[in-house]
């Protein structure tokens, strides 16, 4: 009888996993697999061919632009994602400790507003105000500086990177903060820690978890991100997701896009596996 | 007695409109054994926090080898403290928890490292010095606590409720750890703890405190024997408790009418007006119980309610035809002798210097 149960169970359970099984079959499991075999294919006369070359791999990896255009998206990726960190610690750490329950229920509620506006939007609204006649060149100008040129510049780019994390980090940051065992704080500043000493004996170590998570969206977001280094940056140092339009464009090159496109997600996947292996890495018991 | 170690003097604590503690004055002297004890929101928790920094009182000074204390931040103080909830850091090993402390006060590596080894070692879990806090057992964690405290060589170790997650025969081995560990070191522990048999059987000293306020403070056999009021005679429990009028007075002592008769009571400071209300108390282990009438003073004919066994101790519910509740304590061998069954009839007695006057209030 048990094993009868058991298995009413399953299906039970199963008609519920199926929809999203099923999802993620479609939508992701096979582009996937779609995008691998065509980075295998072959374009001719801008007409892309079934084939199994490697020409689209050895292209693409001997290509000097390539590789500057993949150190580049790191780099400005990781810097997108130390600036998150932070600017938003100081903000995270005001609401998780010295604001208010309510207080604090409205600040996240505040930051979730931006997501409900396009960010495409939110870029755009960047122009009035970093553009060289705009309001933060204008203020300046009456100070007798600038006019400072921001836009299309890495600048421009890291503020579009943070005009679409920054919101999201200083959530994780905040909820992984406020939900830290106060009692903790409190022993080590009887143990003899100064106040401002707790930030990195106890509050960070506790929070690790949370905050390599924010980290983690942060670079994701910042990483795959075309608007912000498109329009704030004015790709004049192409990241990939501008080099996979470039390279669909130019000679309808779509093979080679998946390469690009491949690299990029091996490089989150191993940001991602390395980052929460860290994240929940436990001390070797001896 | 040597001079205190700590002076409350008229210490208030208020969050918002709530009095947390009441003006309260208490001395603890080096070197002994304080419980604090009382209900749970009686503001024993604050008291102690208010001795660790953690809180700052809202009215009143609180000295320490008479420096007033209010101002200093936690982290200046020598108070260190047992956590109810232990407070270990997780992410920190057995050793590295105990070098805390020390390393804060910048002790260099080496020196650290052999001062926690000798306090792992001295409380017995020097085996688990590499170990991960999660790894321990209860009563392992508990003797972490003590160590990463103890290793500071503090004059006063702060204790609040330490052993109340442990399970009863933890509690019994830790308690004579605790008290074996205060007398080696001879320094001052200030014990919170809503257990009467934790606080009884290790402390010098105990402060009763209810609403805020110290209701009485004297050896575990004063607060017993001689509870001063009411609130402390019930908080104590195994008392029966037994309020009347004063009836008439004598120069050894009174008589007090109560529903359940009149019963005599010695005097000691208390100053009696006839027709007076009182009540005293008589502890539960000082009531005789007799098959017939022993024709004393203070008797009562009563029936069984119920029993409690507690190992060789029993605890007997009675109750008088004037519904007054009576508790009797004694050895399980000796009443036996009685062959009692429930509805049983038994007559009460004890003597007139057994029964404790309470202060009117």
């Amino acid at each position: 009888m048990p094993i009868k149960k058991s298995r009413k169970i399953d299906i039970y359970a199963m008609t519920w996993r199926l929809p999203i099984i099923i999802w993620q079959l479609l939508f992701f499991v096979g582009p996937v697999i779609f995008m691998i075999a065509m980075s295998f294919f072959l374009v001719k006369n801008y007409r892309m061919m079934e084939a199994f070359e490697f020409i689209n791999w050895s292209k693409m990896f001997s290509k000097n632009y390539f590789w500057d255009s993949y150190f580049y998206t790191i780099t400005i990726a990781s810097i997108s994602t130390i600036l998150a960190m932070v600017l938003a610690f100081p903000a995270s750490f005001a609401l998780a400790f010295k604001a208010s329950e309510q207080m604090r229920r409205w600040a996240i509620f505040l930051l979730i507003i931006p997501f409900f506006t396009s960010y495409l939007v939110r870029t755009f609204s960047w122009f009035v105000i970093l553009s060289e006649k705009g309001v933060v060149n204008a203020l300046l100008g009456y100070i007798g500086l600038g006019p400072f040129t921001m836009l299309n510049t890495n600048f421009g780019t890291l503020v579009g990177y943070l005009t679409l994390t920054l919101p999201l980090v200083v959530i994780l940051q905040t909820v992984t903060m406020a939900n830290i065992d106060r009692t903790l704080i409190e022993a080590a500043r009887n143990l003899g820690c100064k106040p401002l000493s707790t930030i990195w004996k106890v509050i960070i170590p506790l929070s690790k978890t949370g905050l390599i998570v924010a980290a983690i969206f942060c670079f994701i977001l910042s990483f795959g991100d075309f608007v912000a280094p498109f329009y704030l940056g004015g790709s004049q140092e192409p990241t990939l997701p501008i080099l996979i339009l470039d390279t669909t464009k130019s000679g309808q090159q779509w093979p080679r896009a998946a390469v690009v496109a491949i690299v990029m997600m091996i490089t989150l996947f191993s940001v991602a596996f390395i980052g929460i292996a860290l994240a929940y890495r436990k001390k070797a018991s001896k | 007695m040597t001079k205190p170690l700590v002076v409350f003097k008229n210490v208030q604590k208020l969050f918002g409109d709530f009095v947390a503690v009441k003006a309260i004055n208490l001395e603890i002297h080096e070197g002994e054994f304080l419980a604090i004890m009382g209900p749970s929101g009686c503001g024993k928790t604050t008291t102690l926090r208010m001795l660790a920094g953690l809180e700052e009182p809202s009215t009143g000074k609180i000295y320490m080898n008479d420096q007033v204390m209010n101002k200093v931040k936690p982290h200046e103080r020598d108070t260190p403290l047992v956590w109810q909830s232990l407070a270990l850091f997780p992410f920190l090993t057995v050793i590295e928890n105990v070098e805390f402390g020390l390393k804060m006060r910048g002790i260099d590596k080496s020196e650290r490292k052999r001062r926690a080894l000798e306090w792992l070692e001295k409380l017995d879990i020097i085996d688990f010095s590499e170990r991960d806090i999660s790894t321990l057992s209860g009563g392992q964690k508990q003797r972490v606590a003590l160590a990463r405290s103890l290793v500071l060589e503090p004059k006063i170790l702060l204790l609040d409720e330490p052993l109340s997650a442990l399970d009863a025969h933890l509690v019994i081995r830790m308690q004579a750890v605790l008290v074996q560990l205060q007398r080696e070191l001879g320094i001052t522990f200030v014990y919170v703890t809503h257990s009467q048999s934790e606080a009884f059987a290790m402390a010098d000293r105990v402060v009763i405190m209810g609403n805020g306020e110290i209701s009485q403070v004297g050896t575990p056999k004063d607060i017993y024997r001689s509870p001063q009021n009411k609130f402390v005679a019930e908080f104590v429990g195994r008392n029966n408790i037994l309020s009347g009028t004063v009836f008439s007075l004598t120069n050894l002592g009174a008589h007090i009418e109560t529903a359940s008769g009149t019963f005599s009571v010695n005097l000691k400071t208390n100053k009696l007006v006839k027709g007076q209300k009182a009540s005293f108390v008589i502890s539960a282990d000082l009531v005789h119980l007799s098959r017939s009438n022993p024709e004393a003073q203070n008797s009562v004919h009563c029936k069984l309610i119920s029993e409690e066994f507690v190992g060789s101790m029993v605890t007997l519910f009675l109750e008088d035809n004037s519904n007054q509740e009576f508790k009797v304590q004694m050895q399980e061998r000796e009443l036996s002798k009685f062959d009692l069954k429930p509805d049983s009839d038994i007559w009460l007695s004890w003597s007139a210097q057994s029964a404790h006057l309470l202060d009117v209030s």
